[in-house]
């Protein structure tokens, strides 16, 4: 890994993850179209079936991913003084961090209850 | 015809301002002769042209908001008033004239030029039609600099991306069968700018004015990089 | 105020495929180089060559270097030297392979060597069957050249002034050349470039005419500038005119058209190159193919509303061959004239398009000239090469794709001889005021304000003067009336004045500059060409039809001091073989 911020890497991480999210989005809607829980309990036996539970703890992790590239492209192309587009790309870093735990958190507590 | 051009002489003007300009058109006329009669009219009137047929690049220009090469856009096909500006994002040394050394400074970051590790056969190095094939599209580049110019990314980071213009330069280099510096060149675009600001937003490919795809040509070089990667 | 001064081993004027060919040379041999253009290099004239460039590489058909040689001798009607044209042939072959691995992308045959097209005047075996010499780029080979050069001085880092105007020469009292007073488009600076040796590599002056294929830079600023410096130019009365340029705007289409199958016809459809030229037919040489066409359209089998041009019919080649090898001429015809080659034959009308004549050098790129002792005395420290320089190659009569081989072969020996020449001379002289001071008075004259005439009304009435009586056909009676009007011009730009004295990249002072620089040079073409009483090559005469060997077969030399003419004899010796003797020259 060179001291440079990667392009190629950042570049294929994107396209992959979108890849996964388009995926995911469209076997969601299918599911709550056309098979959607009836009760709670049902949502939350599905949600955490071992695929599907691993499913979604990906599919989040896919969109903070997505998030982080798509996010750091745009304040690469708009914010050009170091101190301000370091501060924005940590508040953004935090931002995506604590919303990686709370989903985490809010998988992980489904899956024991 | 009504023409109104975007005027700028630092000697004399502290500001730019857009001048207005009587044409006769007639048939066939060209921008590049619509614009020699504003001079003819206006000696103080200055802009770059040369061949008039489109082959030397000279006379890129803005043209109610788009970047078009004077020579080969008939007036005919532009709306009345037409507003004629400098190509866009480049600083402005008078009127027309914009300052392109950014520009031809990323073309050089390229190397664009053939580079042979081999020893040289004492005859030409041998190349497949099908192979030849590749360089169409790309060796045909003028240098005109609609492209950059019109693309967000180069008006935004021109010191860092490459721009369109350059990127199809270092395609046509990295699509010749005859180079031997794939893995340098590649390299040399590793990072967020050089390569990766394009967005493919394609504004390169709707002003090329010899129809040439750069947004295709970088999209090769990224399929290239990825391939020499994993 | 003080003049800012840089200093180099060499100065290039000029950035075209010579010029640039030179620069690569010296660059790589580690001398300091200067090239400085009016435009960005890729913006150079050479860019529009379409065709190709001839060598006897035979991937085609069978083809010898000194079959290549006879051809060029037989074109320029048996007035070029025969040892240039020798050096030239022999050299055209691994010129050709090193611009391949210089980069430039050659259209192929399967076998994946260099593809060779037909063109006009090239034969097999001395005058026998069709050659195919001219190799290609599509029909785009100039510009693909030009881009390899200038791409390989980028590799090199050769110090280029882009947009820089060459105002003039400076020479010393021995008449050897210090460099060049230029100006700086951008900012109006004048800059004094001291070098050891000056290449001047302008290239042509085809804006000399009203209807041209040559780009609005080509003002023959580099011929202007050693006439002035006491240097004559030579053989300018033979000036090419291309059979075939779009009717009315003289935009260029390629030789490779009728290379390729194209053919010309009039008003009845007619096949008329039939006539004219049995054997080669459109193939013929370009002074022939122009003579006839004029021909046609006076004699009443023209096209068009007024009768005023042929056609040129390409359709039955089909649309995958003009696709692939004429792409540039397809997207011309359809901007310009309005048709598709597919399907609609082009207009077509003959443009001025080539100076045959120029600078004389010798086959070194050094410039030569009467000085004391013998007609070809070297002037110390100038050379010339390319469509500005006279070697002479080209005699009276160029043929297709041997342009762009005269540029690359002759600026590669300057390059090569300037090497040699640094080696010798490694100090610089010194500068040489009162010069300088000269060439100052040549750009300050345009500040001079008030009221008096315009460049643009004096071009006008300059170009219109030298297309109606320099052109196709050449009486005494025409020419003489144009030597009075442009002599009645030459008056005129005493009374021209600037209205803009702005310094920030005035192109109306560029334009009087140039201005300046080709009325020097009609002058030299309207001069000679009436002296010369015989028809040869694209000099043709009405009232002397006959070529004139006995009196006629020398060079002839235009001095600007008293507007004198001389002559010198043609070199009809080549270096190892046989000379060609004058004969007929039918096609």
């Amino acid at each position: 890994m060179s001291y440079k911020a990667s392009g190629l890497r950042a570049w294929v991480v994107q396209r992959i993850t979108a890849i996964y999210i388009g995926l995911m989005f469209v076997y969601l809607l299918g599911k709550f179209m056309f098979a959607a829980p009836a009760s709670a309990a049902e949502f939350q036996g599905w949600a955490t079936g071992p695929v599907v539970s691993v499913a979604l703890l990906l599919l989040v992790a896919a969109v903070l991913v997505h998030a982080w590239v798509g996010v750091r492209d745009i304040l690469i192309d708009y914010v050009w003084a170091t101190a301000l587009r370091v501060t924005l790309l940590s508040l953004l870093a935090l931002f995506l961090i604590a919303c990686g735990f709370w989903a985490a958190q809010v998988l992980i507590v489904a899956q024991i209850a | 015809m009504k023409f109104i051009v975007f005027r700028f002489n630092p000697d004399t003007d502290t500001t730019p301002r857009m001048q207005e300009y009587d044409i006769e058109v007639t048939r066939g006329m060209m921008l590049r002769d619509a614009l020699m009669e504003v001079k003819r009219q206006d000696e103080s009137f200055s802009f770059r042209h040369s061949c008039g047929e489109g082959v030397c690049g000279s006379d890129g220009v803005n043209a109610n908001g788009t970047n078009v090469l004077g020579c080969i856009t008939q007036v005919a096909d532009l709306k009345e008033p037409i507003t004629i500006r400098p190509l866009p994002g480049r600083p402005v040394v008078r009127d027309l004239v914009v300052d392109m050394s950014q520009f031809y400074q990323q073309y050089r970051a390229v190397k664009p030029y053939l580079i042979r590790k081999d020893p040289l056969p004492e005859q030409e190095i041998l190349q497949s039609p099908e192979d030849r094939d590749k360089l169409d599209g790309l060796y045909e580049c003028i240098m005109c600099g609609c492209c950059s110019t019109a693309c967000p990314s180069f008006w935004w980071n021109p010191d860092k991306f490459h721009g369109p213009q350059a990127l199809l330069q270092s395609w046509r280099f990295l699509a010749d069968s005859r180079d031997q510096a794939t893995e340098e060149r590649l390299d040399a675009l590793e990072g967020p700018y050089k390569l990766f600001r394009c967005h493919t937003i394609m504004n390169c490919v709707e002003v090329c004015p010899k129809h040439l795809n750069p947004t295709k040509a970088i999209g090769h070089i990224k399929e290239l990089m990825l391939k020499h990667a994993i | 105020m003080s003049l800012t001064k840089r200093r180099f081993d060499a100065l290039i004027i000029g950035a075209g495929g010579a010029g640039l060919n030179a620069a690569t040379q010296l660059a790589n041999a580690d001398a300091r180089v200067a090239v400085v253009s009016k435009v960005f290099p890729t913006r150079s004239h050479t860019v529009a060559a379409q065709g190709g460039v001839n060598a006897a590489l035979a991937n085609v058909l069978p083809d010898n270097w000194h079959w290549h040689m006879f051809d060029t001798v037989k074109g320029s009607d048996y007035l070029g030297d025969q040892d240039a044209i020798e050096f030239m042939c022999r050299e055209a072959i691994p010129t050709v392979y090193q611009l391949e691995h210089n980069g430039v992308p050659f259209s192929r045959l399967d076998n994946g060597k260099i593809y060779q097209r037909a063109f006009g005047g090239q034969s097999q075996n001395f005058g026998g069957a069709q050659a195919a010499r001219t190799c290609a780029a599509a029909d785009r080979t100039g510009h693909a050249i030009l881009h390899a050069l200038y791409q390989q001085n980028v590799r090199a880092r050769t110090h280029f002034f882009d947009e820089y105007f060459a105002i003039d020469l400076i020479r010393d009292d021995e008449g050897a050349i210090l460099g060049a007073l230029v100006l700086e488009i951008e900012t109006g600076e004048p800059l004094l470039i001291e070098a050891k040796a000056t290449l001047l590599a302008t290239g042509g002056c085809g804006q000399v005419f009203r209807t041209t294929s040559n780009a609005h830079i080509n003002t023959g600023d580099g011929m202007a500038m050693a006439l002035r410096a006491g240097v004559p130019l030579m053989d300018m009365e033979f000036f090419q005119f291309h059979p075939t340029g779009i009717a009315g705007k003289g935009m260029l289409i390629t030789e490779g058209v009728r290379g390729e199958g194209g053919y010309l016809i009039n008003k009845d459809g007619e096949r008329f190159m039939e006539r004219y030229a049995p054997n080669a037919k459109d193939l013929a040489s370009r002074d022939v193919v122009s003579r006839a066409i004029v021909t046609e359209v006076k004699e009443g089998r023209g096209v068009g509303p007024n009768g005023d041009h042929v056609l040129l019919k390409v359709d039955h080649l089909g649309e995958d061959i003009i696709s692939k090898r004429l792409p540039g001429i397809r997207e011309s015809s359809k901007i310009f004239a309005g048709v598709d080659p597919v399907v609609e034959p082009i207009p077509v009308f003959p443009t001025a398009h080539y100076v045959m004549g120029g600078i004389p050098t010798d086959r070194y790129g050094r410039v030569v000239t009467p000085i004391q002792n013998g007609p070809e005395e070297v002037v110390p420290g100038l050379y010339a090469a390319g469509e500005c320089a006279c070697v002479s190659v080209h005699g009276a009569n160029r043929l297709g794709g041997n342009s762009l081989l005269d540029i690359l072969v002759f600026g590669r020996a300057a390059g090569q001889d300037i090497i040699k020449y640094l080696k010798e001379n490694p100090n610089h002289r010194p500068m040489n005021e009162t010069g300088v001071e000269q060439a100052m008075s040549r750009l300050t004259r345009w500040e001079q304000k008030g009221e008096g005439l315009s460049v643009r009304e004096v071009r006008d009435e300059f170009r219109k003067a030298m297309e109606d009586h320099a052109g196709v056909f050449r009486t005494d009676e025409i020419m003489s009336e144009g030597v009075e009007k442009v002599k009645e011009i030459r008056k005129k730009l005493a009374d021209v004045r600037l209205t803009d004295h702005s310094d920030v990249f005035n192109t109306a002072r560029v334009e009087a500059l140039e201005l300046e620089n080709m009325v020097d040079i009609g002058m030299s073409i309207v001069l000679s060409a009436l002296e010369r009483k015989e028809s040869r090559g694209a000099h043709s005469r009405p009232d002397y039809t006959e070529r004139d060997d006995t009196n006629w077969l020398k060079h002839s030399l235009y001095f600007q001091e008293g507007d004198k003419i001389d002559f010198k004899p043609v070199h009809t010796k080549p270096l190892t073989v046989e000379t060609f003797p004058p004969k007929a020259r039918v096609y």
